[in-house]
């Protein structure tokens, strides 16, 4: 199942039992896994050998995940995501603005980490080859011809709601914060202005959803922020067997 | 400088002598006009009206000084020879040492009476900033609020800047201005003890300020060390301040002790600890048990999807319910921590405008494998306001009901989620058609720990769930209500959320259009 060409992940976490789980899990899907038990290790390791994704526990024994992400940030744009058994909301929000791409809260099931990793890494390789279109079950959106289609229909969107799908798209199948969002589409005045971001979320909804009513594509992560498709599921998603089906 | 203090009492005592020079006058003027019209003779025994208000307003000297004047203005005026400051009756001039002796009698009682009124006063408010202050320290949560408290008393007694240094707070605490280091370094000493031995605690800044530096109470350090500004003062009256200045310590030091407050700051210290002694154990117990279900969960899912037990249908139903039972005890995990979490801290919520449906969404994702052999039914209207909550806990709150509903009902029914808006308020309805509550039921169910004897025969259950539901609706300001026709009849329970109107806010945003 391994080749030259299977994803390497970075798992660092001090526990025996949750390296051993990911690096099973992770080598059943074809994927190369290195550990770091540390913070210092990780980093070595990361700047030893390119890598494909880190997973970073936030409890390491030698210095805190968030310092592990923002140091690493520092230099690389690899995706990152972290692992956490602390839920706050407003942690959440810290960490993806330090600097991570994701994160799932402990206990999390092994598909829902796939999705998320998959998400990364089709981010990651869109970013190299340049391609221009993100495709989101029957909306697809080109980035280059700024068109957005769902089931090959063109959209009328306001510039306003074109750029808010736009941010959302170039981080597709990963959650963007409302303060990055908001700074992105209203600038840096209304970052805390989240009522203009439910007002333009629920029109856009009704633009780009087959049921508006129940969202798919659009999906709200609740007090951090919105996702673009992926992970049908919340952070408790072990039991998220459907994940796959919502993206291509 | 040694001037300033004194021109403020002058001014005013001259202020007071002028107006009362303008009230002889005026009377002297009605008193004229009064002979001039109606032949009236004298009327010396008005200019006790100007020496009454005098008396009453001012004070003695203005009193004497109105009854000088109404004899001078009489003699001159009204008593003949006329225009002339002699009386050629000696009656009259009789008359008018009774008047002087009677205006000075009736001044002098006037003068006491003004004293008493503002002696009364004075100690009306001393009462009620006592009394505020010691209902403060009676609610004080810890330490910090009690020094808060002390310093405020002085400040309000003393009618000065004062900065209260006790326990890490004070330093870099004035407003305006930062306190001069000649003074924190006499705080340093003096709470240190060593202040008695050294100067005597007034210190004069460059900018010849000076200050006062005290120890609130010689016998207990706890109460800590005050600096009171006293500005520009004389030698004299900064003596007068410092007899004044330890007066009011001596009380305030009477004061907390009677109120125990030595006893308070060492409980309120005891109580602070305590907390945070239980919030690592939270974070502690949090992370020591969710770490072994997190590899635990983890690895049944990798086994679930494992290719080797693809084909074995009775092992896979035994990784399942590893599955499901370690979900389970998470989710009892969490409780336990969110009840711990609400009787020790209370609940903070982090408001935001958040769209209902995005809450009833993430809320059924949460219940969907307990929803997995359930109907549900959404009956959500487009275009409900937007509520104004905490949307992280009253999507627990939501997922505590339905995860209830689905307790309580038998496989295949149908559970009705539906949200309406009106009359200021946002409800989320949940219909089960399950086992339903009795009167008695309903009147018990929001009891933390308490099952219904029905309810526990179903199924188990912490019994934590509705009573972390009701504390998080209540700490967003809505409430829950259950509905039920009986046992077996089904259950309705409602969420009522209130409406703030955002309207303004929201047609802000439409700008591009």
């Amino acid at each position: 199942m391994m080749n030259d060409n299977s994803p390497i992940v970075l798992v660092v976490d001090d526990e025996l039992q949750i390296r051993r789980f990911l690096r099973t899990g992770f080598e059943l899907n074809g994927f190369v896994v290195h550990e770091a038990t540390t913070g210092a290790e990780a980093i070595r390791s990361a700047t030893l050998q390119p890598m494909d994704a880190i997973l970073v526990d936030l409890g390491l024994p030698d210095m805190d995940g968030a310092e592990v992400v923002e140091r690493i940030r520092s230099w690389s744009t690899v995706p990152i995501i972290v692992l956490s058994v602390r839920a706050a909301e407003a942690e959440k929000v810290r960490l993806l603005e330090l600097g991570a791409d994701d994160y799932v809260v402990k206990p999390f099931g092994m598909a829902e980490l796939l999705a998320r990793v998959r998400g990364l890494l089709r981010r990651q390789m869109r970013a190299v080859s340049g391609e221009p279109t993100v495709r989101v079950g029957p909306l697809t959106i080109d980035l280059a011809a700024r068109a957005v289609l769902l089931n090959d229909r063109r959209l009328a969107l306001t510039p306003k709601e074109y750029r808010l799908l736009q941010v959302l798209a170039q981080h597709v199948g990963n959650v963007v914060t409302h303060q990055h969002l908001l700074k992105e589409v209203w600038g840096s005045v209304h970052v805390h202005d989240t009522h203009y971001l439910r007002i333009f979320v629920r029109k856009l909804r009704q633009k780009i959803e087959p049921d508006p009513d129940s969202p798919r594509i659009l999906v709200t992560e609740l007090g951090v922020g919105y996702r673009l498709a992926q992970p049908a599921d919340g952070e408790a998603g072990w039991a998220a067997t459907a994940v796959e089906k919502t993206t291509p | 400088m040694f001037q300033r203090p004194k021109f403020p009492g002058l001014r005013r005592e001259l202020r007071a002598v002028l107006i009362t020079l303008c009230l002889v006058a005026a009377i002297t003027a009605i008193l004229y006009l009064l002979i001039l019209t109606t032949g009236l003779e004298h009327g010396s025994a008005a200019y006790l009206v100007p020496v009454l208000i005098a008396a009453m307003r001012w004070g003695m000297v203005s009193a004497v000084v109105a009854a000088v004047c109404g004899v001078l203005a009489s003699a001159f005026f009204f008593y003949p020879p006329l225009y002339s400051f002699r009386i050629s009756d000696p009656q009259e001039v009789l008359n008018l040492i009774l008047f002087v002796v009677v205006a000075i009698a009736v001044s002098q009682l006037a003068t006491q009476l003004r004293r008493q009124l503002e002696l009364a006063r004075r100690r009306e408010i001393d009462l009620r900033d006592l009394y505020d202050f010691s209902r403060r320290l009676a609610g004080a949560f810890d330490v910090a609020e009690i020094h808060a408290a002390i310093e405020e008393h002085l400040a309000a007694v003393l009618q000065r800047d004062v900065i209260l240094y006790a326990g890490g707070r004070g330093a870099g605490q004035r407003k305006n201005a930062p306190v001069p280091q000649a003074v924190f370094d006499e705080v340093k000493k003096c709470a240190a003890g060593r202040w008695r031995a050294g100067t005597d605690g007034v210190i004069t800044t460059d900018e010849n300020e000076t200050w006062l530096v005290r120890a609130v109470s010689p016998k207990n350090a706890e109460f800590g060390v005050v600096a009171i500004n006293l500005g520009f003062a004389s030698p004299a009256s900064i003596e007068e301040f410092k007899i004044r200045t330890e007066a009011v310590l001596a009380d305030a030091a009477a004061t907390l002790e009677r109120l125990d407050v030595a006893n308070a700051i060492g409980e309120a210290r005891m109580r602070a600890q305590a907390e945070q002694l239980r919030e690592a154990l939270i974070e502690s117990v949090s992370h020591e048990l969710r770490t072994p279900l997190a590899s635990i969960l983890g690895a049944a899912t990798v086994l679930s999807e494992a290719p080797a037990l693809q084909s074995e249908v009775k092992l896979r139903a035994l990784v399942q319910d590893v599955r499901d039972e370690a979900e389970r005890l998470n989710n009892d995990i969490q409780n336990l921590l969110d009840a711990t979490r609400i009787s020790s801290e209370g609940v903070k919520p982090r408001a935001e405008w958040t769209e209902p449906a995005d809450i009833i969404h993430s809320a059924l994702d949460r219940c969907r494998v307990r929803l997995a052999d359930r109907r549900v039914r959404l009956d959500i209207p487009p275009n409900l306001p937007l509520i104004h909550v905490d949307p992280v806990l009253v999507r627990q709150a939501l997922v505590q009901i339905i995860d209830n509903a689905a307790k309580y009902s038998h496989t295949g029914s149908c559970i009705v989620i539906s949200a309406r808006a009106g009359n200021g308020h946002l409800t989320m309805n949940v219909s089960d058609e399950g086992a339903g509550l009795t009167e008695d039921e309903q009147a018990r169910m929001w009891d933390r720990f308490e099952r219904g004897e029905r309810h526990a025969a179903l199924t188990g259950g912490s019994g934590l769930g509705l009573w972390i539901a009701n504390a998080f609706i209540a700490a967003n300001g809505g409430v829950i209500r259950a509905a039920s026709a009986g046992a077996d009849c089904g259950t309705t329970m409602t969420i009522e959320l209130p409406v703030t109107q955002a309207t303004v806010a929201q047609s802000e945003g439409d700008d591009d259009e």
